[in-house]
């Protein structure tokens, strides 16, 4: 009886004890990626709540910054982590906001749109939890997140997700992901209310250029790409070419009309802002793929997408020599950005968009990302 | 001496007629309908480049035979994109019919045909390759970046069918030989 009791007790302090570490593992998770922004240009750190205060001090709550030259000029809204999956996204939006000083006109950023996203990963990918840069001032832990919204936040998914107001139909999955949610509503789920709020602020913020950054497999054919909206097809197609100036080879897109819930259709469609949304190549993301570390997704090699490209029996977008890095993604993301405003400025001289002190695409490639985070 | 001086003007005559590299001096009019083959965004790019080289032309992404009223030149873009399909809301087979009556109502209007073939090896493949077969063989001038033409697909058909073409090395290097088969300073 007394060994029953003994053994009892010691099995309850086993279970508790695994209980608490799988308790903080998973706490860990909902903790806030450190940001630190340009002390200089950041005016205002908002949060999407104070669009749509439904959602305050929920998990897709996230941080907004404002970066301001309080000079008149254009608004330019950059949205990162819309799938927290594609790391290169959140990067690109994180340097800017930590270093971004402005002249004329004001950057809005949101690192972590889907920031429900950043609160899990993909189930059976087995993908990393976080993944570590090294900063000059030490190293740097992020969430490596999930490409939706995490199903405690909405659950469960629809068999058939319907896309209001078009009535497209799509796979019930679909219903957590941001960028088929637009343009949301007030009263939706969860990843509808989220798309509804970022919806207002292109609204109420008067934004005229806006950027969503995203990557996708190498087997992908929307790859190294930026898609436009029909009206800012002039803009995309002027940054092409200031892109291959530098040798950078993108391809021009146009968003499709009868594909709704995208950021670059609904933007477009709805408000009067020009949207652009990029991709860049991310093995990480692909059926391909071997070992699946944070090496992988920090140094973007795969022995798999290499000997893949080398046999040539389909197309994918790799370089079998020298992966696809995320320095530089992040570099593509940030260089098409310029290249895109550049072509902005050059058609609304009225009102433009004037900006410095971020990486060229050489310097992000030759000193890396955690060099140009605080 | 008279001789010699009907050999020299032999030679001048020559020597207008055909450019430098030996290449026909190739001279298309305006206005220019610039269209797509695929629907792929490389249509915007080509008005662009001709938009900065003023060249006199419209942009129309699904031309019909009615577009081509008062053109002297159409200037055919090819490259499949699904994208391109979607936002045009047709079928690629749709989209093959349409390039086959444009091709045939230019023919039967006396208008010219340029191919240019700018988007390298990302529009090129199974779903590109017969818009670009078309449009090439239905063309008086080839205009191509070399990444699209690696398996000489383009090289091919403008030898066997005697239509000059031009590769360069990127977009950026298509400004100086439009601007000579436009006749733009």
């Amino acid at each position: 009886m007394k060994s029953s009791k003994i053994f009892a007790i010691v099995l309850l302090v086993i279970v508790a004890s695994l209980v608490g570490i799988a308790s903080a593992d998973f706490l860990k998770m909902r903790t806030e990626d450190t940001i630190r922004p340009s002390t200089s240009s950041c005016v205002k750190v908002g949060r999407l709540s104070d669009y749509l205060p439904s959602i305050k001090g929920t998990s897709g709550d996230t941080r907004i910054f404002f970066m301001d030259s309080k000079k008149p000029g254009a608004t330019v809204l950059v949205l990162g982590g819309t799938h927290p999956n594609e790391a290169a996204g959140f990067m690109a939006a994180l340097i800017l906001v930590e270093n971004l000083e402005i002249q004329a006109g004001r950057f809005i950023v949101i690192p972590q749109a889907c920031q429900s996203g950043f609160t899990c990963t993909d189930p059976l990918e087995g993908c990393p939890e976080f993944y570590t840069i090294k900063t000059k001032t030490g190293e740097r832990t992020f969430r490596a997140g999930s490409r939706v919204s995490n199903p405690l936040d909405q659950w469960p998914d629809p068999l058939v997700y319907r896309h209001f107001p078009s009535g497209q139909s799509l796979s019930g999955f679909e219903t957590r992901n941001l960028n088929r949610s637009y343009p949301g509503r007030v009263d939706g789920c969860y990843t509808e209310k989220i798309g509804y709020a970022i919806m207002q602020l292109l609204k109420k913020e008067n934004v005229d250029v806006a950027f969503d950054l995203h990557e996708a497999a190498p087997e992908i054919p929307i790859i190294n790409a930026i898609v436009t909206h029909d009206k800012n097809r002039e803009i995309g197609a002027a940054a092409i070419f200031n892109l291959e100036m530098e040798s950078l080879t993108y391809a021009l897109e146009l968003s499709p009309k009868n594909f709704h819930g995208l950021s670059h259709r609904e933007w477009g469609d709805s408000t009067s802002v020009l949207p652009f949304l990029m991709e860049t190549c991310n093995p990480i993301q692909g059926r391909l793929r071997g070992r699946t570390d944070t090496n992988l997704l920090i140094e973007g090699n795969d022995k798999f997408y290499a000997t893949a490209q080398k046999a040539a029996r389909f197309r994918i977008t790799y370089d079998a020599e020298n992966g696809s890095p995320l320095k530089t993604r992040v570099a593509r993301h940030i260089q098409g950005i310029k290249a895109i405003l550049d072509g902005y400025n050059e058609a609304h001289p009225e009102k433009p968009i004037m900006y410095s002190h971020i990486p060229t695409y050489s310097e992000l490639n030759a000193s890396g990302i955690g060099n140009f985070l605080k | 001496m008279k001789q010699l001086f009907v050999l020299a003007i032999i030679c001048l005559a020559l020597q207008v007629t055909f450019s430098k590299n030996g290449a026909p001096a190739l001279q298309f009019d305006q206005p220019v309908l610039v269209t797509s083959a695929g629907q792929s965004a490389d249509v915007s790019l080509a008005g662009t480049l001709l938009k900065k080289m003023n060249v006199n032309h419209k942009v129309v992404n699904l031309a019909k035979e009615n577009d081509l009223a008062g053109i002297k030149t159409l200037v055919i873009v090819p490259g499949f994109s699904s994208k391109g399909l979607g936002a045009a809301g047709i079928s690629r087979e749709q989209e093959l019919e349409r390039v086959k009556s444009i091709i045939k109502a230019a023919k039967e209007k006396n208008i010219k045909v340029v191919m240019v073939h700018l988007g390298g090896k990302a529009r090129r493949g199974a779903q590109s390759d017969d818009l670009c077969q078309m449009a090439a063989n239905a063309s008086s001038y080839m205009l191509v970046v070399k990444q699209g033409d690696e398996d000489q697909l383009f090289s091919k058909i403008a030898s066997q069918k005697k239509i000059p073409i031009k590769i360069i090395d990127r977009m950026a290097d298509a400004v100086t030989p439009l601007k000579e088969v436009f006749g733009v300073k």
